[in-house]
C-alpha cells in the first residue's frame, strides 16, 4: 500500500504540474481541466477495498496538491476532499451491495455530484473570506471547467475500465486454464 | 446479557478509532495551514525548472496545433500588426495626454508619467482557474503586495495579490475581485473625456460599467487606465470595446470589452516597484 502511494505522491506532483503549466495555453474561456481531482476520484471510484484508509490517504495527497498550486490557502482542499472522499466511498460501497461492477451512469452522477460539492466548497471558503461569489458556481467559467474536466475524466474512466476488464477476462482464463489442466 | 458485550466493545473500539483518525487529520490539516507560505515556497522554488519545462513545450504545442488551422502568413501578419498597433495605441495615448496638459487636472496627472517607475522583470509560472497567474519573483526581489504587473507592451495585467519569499501571485484585470478605474480614448480629442469602470468578470473576461448613460462610447475604443485609479498609473493599456450596452432606463451603460492581455505574451512581465498614488 505504501509504495502505491509513494508513486501516486509523484504521479500527482507531475500531474499539478502539467496542470498548471503545460495546459494553461490549452484554456478554454480561461478554464483548465482538474486533473489533479480526476485523479482523486478515479483512485476513489475505482478502488475495490472496502476501509477507508486508502481514501483517506488519497483526499490527503489530491488537496495537498491541490492547495500547493492554488491562490487557497492550505488545508482548504484537503478538508473539503477529505468529505468528498469519504461520501464518494460510502456511495460506492451502498451501491456495490446492488450491483458488482460500476456503469457510466454512476461514473457520470458521482462525479458530478462530487465535482459540484468541491466547487461549492471552494465558494464557502472565500464567503469566510468576504469575497461571496456563491453564484459563480452556476456561471459560464464553473461550467466549461465542469465539462473540460468531465472530457478528460470520461476518456481515463473508459480506459481504466477496459484496462480492468482485460485484466479479469485474462485472470479468469487463467484460473479456467488452471481447471482444465 | 454477556452475549452483547463484544459488539459494544467492537463499537467502542471503532469509536476510539476514528477519535484517534480525526485528531491525526485535523493536526495534519492545521500544520499545513501554518506552513502555509513555506510549504507553498518550497514547492514552486523547487519545481520552477520542470514548470520553465513545461510552459515553454505547452507554449510551442499549443502554437503548433494553432499553425493547423491557421495559415502562417497570415499568423506572423497579425502578430506584426497587433505588435504596430499596440505601439501606435500607446503613441496616441501619449499624445492625447499631451493635448490635455494645457488644463489644470493634466498638470496634476503629469506628476505620474514625469515620474519613471522602476520595474522588476518576471517570468510567469503557473496559472490557477481563479484568474490567478504566478510569477517567479517575491519578496527577496522587493515584491510587495497591490504592485501593478504590466508587460513590455505597456499592457495591464494585474496586481500582486499575494507574495512568497521566492515568488508571488497576481490578480489579473479579469479576476472577479478586480476594478479598474479606466479612461475611454476618444476618436476626437475635443471629445470630453469618458470614465468609466472595468470589472473582472472570470475566464479572462471583464466588461466595462459605470459609464455615464449620455456619454458616447462605441466598438473599438481603447481603454486606458485613468487618473483616477488608486493602484495602477495612469495611461497603461487595458482592452477595446467590442459591444455596447445601452439601456435608457439605467443611469450608466456598460460594454462589452477585448482585453489586451494574452497568457501566450506573459512571458516577460514587469512589476512596477515604486508606484505609489499620494
Amino acid at each position: 500500500m505504501w509504495v502505491k502511494i509513494f508513486i501516486s505522491a509523484i504521479l500527482l506532483y507531475f500531474i499539478a504540474l502539467l496542470q498548471n503549466s503545460f495546459f494553461v495555453y490549452f484554456n478554454i474561456f480561461g478554464a483548465v481541466p482538474n486533473f489533479i481531482f480526476i485523479f482523486f476520484f478515479l483512485i476513489v471510484f475505482l478502488n475495490q477495498k472496502e476501509n477507508y484508509y486508502e481514501t483517506i490517504f488519497y483526499s490527503l495527497l489530491a488537496g495537498f496538491f491541490l492547495d500547493v498550486f492554488s491562490s487557497f490557502r492550505m488545508g482548504v482542499s484537503i478538508v473539503a476532499l477529505l468529505i468528498i472522499g469519504i461520501l464518494i466511498k460510502k456511495i460506492i460501497l451502498m451501491l456495490k451491495k446492488n450491483e458488482r461492477e460500476y456503469p457510466f451512469i454512476y461514473f457520470i452522477a458521482i462525479f458530478t455530484a462530487s465535482f459540484l460539492a468541491y466547487c461549492v466548497s471552494l465558494e464557502i471558503y472565500l464567503c469566510i473570506l468576504s469575497q461571496c461569489q456563491i453564484l459563480s458556481i452556476f456561471s459560464a467559467s464553473f461550467l466549461t471547467e465542469f465539462f473540460y474536466t468531465l472530457f478528460f475524466a470520461t476518456l481515463v474512466f473508459l480506459i481504466c475500465k477496459n484496462v480492468l476488464k482485460n485484466k479479469k477476462n485474462s485472470l479468469q482464463t487463467g484460473l479456467l486454464k488452471n481447471v482444465f489442466q | 446479557m454477556e452475549f452483547f458485550v463484544p459488539k459494544i466493545d467492537n463499537r467502542k473500539k471503532r469509536i476510539q478509532k476514528i477519535a484517534v483518525i480525526s485528531v491525526i487529520l485535523c493536526g495534519i490539516v492545521l500544520a499545513a495551514a501554518f506552513l502555509n507560505s513555506q510549504i507553498k515556497n518550497f514547492f514552486y522554488v523547487s519545481s520552477q525548472p520542470i514548470r520553465n519545462y513545461f510552459l515553454s513545450a505547452g507554449l510551442s504545442a499549443s502554437n503548433q496545433i494553432g499553425f493547423l488551422f491557421n495559415f502562417s502568413k497570415i499568423r506572423g501578419e497579425n502578430e506584426e500588426l497587433k505588435e504596430k498597433n499596440y505601439e501606435l495605441l500607446t503613441k496616441i495615448s501619449l499624445l492625447l495626454e499631451n493635448r490635455e496638459e494645457s488644463s489644470a487636472m493634466s498638470e496634476v496627472f503629469s506628476v505620474c508619467r514625469e515620474k519613471k517607475f522602476t520595474v522588476v522583470l518576471a517570468k510567469m509560472s503557473g496559472y490557477d482557474n481563479q484568474d490567478m497567474i504566478s510569477i517567479d519573483r517575491g519578496t527577496e526581489d522587493g515584491i510587495e503586495e497591490g504592485m501593478p504587473v504590466i508587460n513590455q507592451h505597456n499592457i495591464l495585467f494585474g496586481k500582486i495579490y499575494k507574495v512568497y519569499k521566492n515568488f508571488a501571485q497576481v490578480m489579473l484585470i479579469s479576476n472577479k475581485n478586480s476594478v479598474v478605474n479606466v479612461q475611454i480614448q476618444q476618436q476626437n480629442s475635443e471629445d470630453p473625456v469618458v470614465n468609466g469602470s472595468v470589472k473582472g468578470e472570470g475566464d479572462l473576461s471583464a466588461i466595462l460599467d459605470i459609464v455615464p448613460i449620455d456619454s458616447l462610447i462605441s466598438s473599438g475604443q481603447t481603454l486606458t487606465v485613468s487618473a483616477l485609479d488608486q493602484t495602477f498609473p495612469k495611461d497603461i493599456l487595458i482592452g477595446e470595446i467590442s459591444e455596447v450596452f445601452k439601456n435608457d432606463q439605467k443611469p450608466f451603460q456598460q460594454a462589452k470589452i477585448n482585453l489586451f492581455f494574452d497568457l501566450k505574451k506573459a512571458e516577460n512581465l514587469f512589476v512596477i516597484t515604486n508606484y505609489k498614488k499620494n
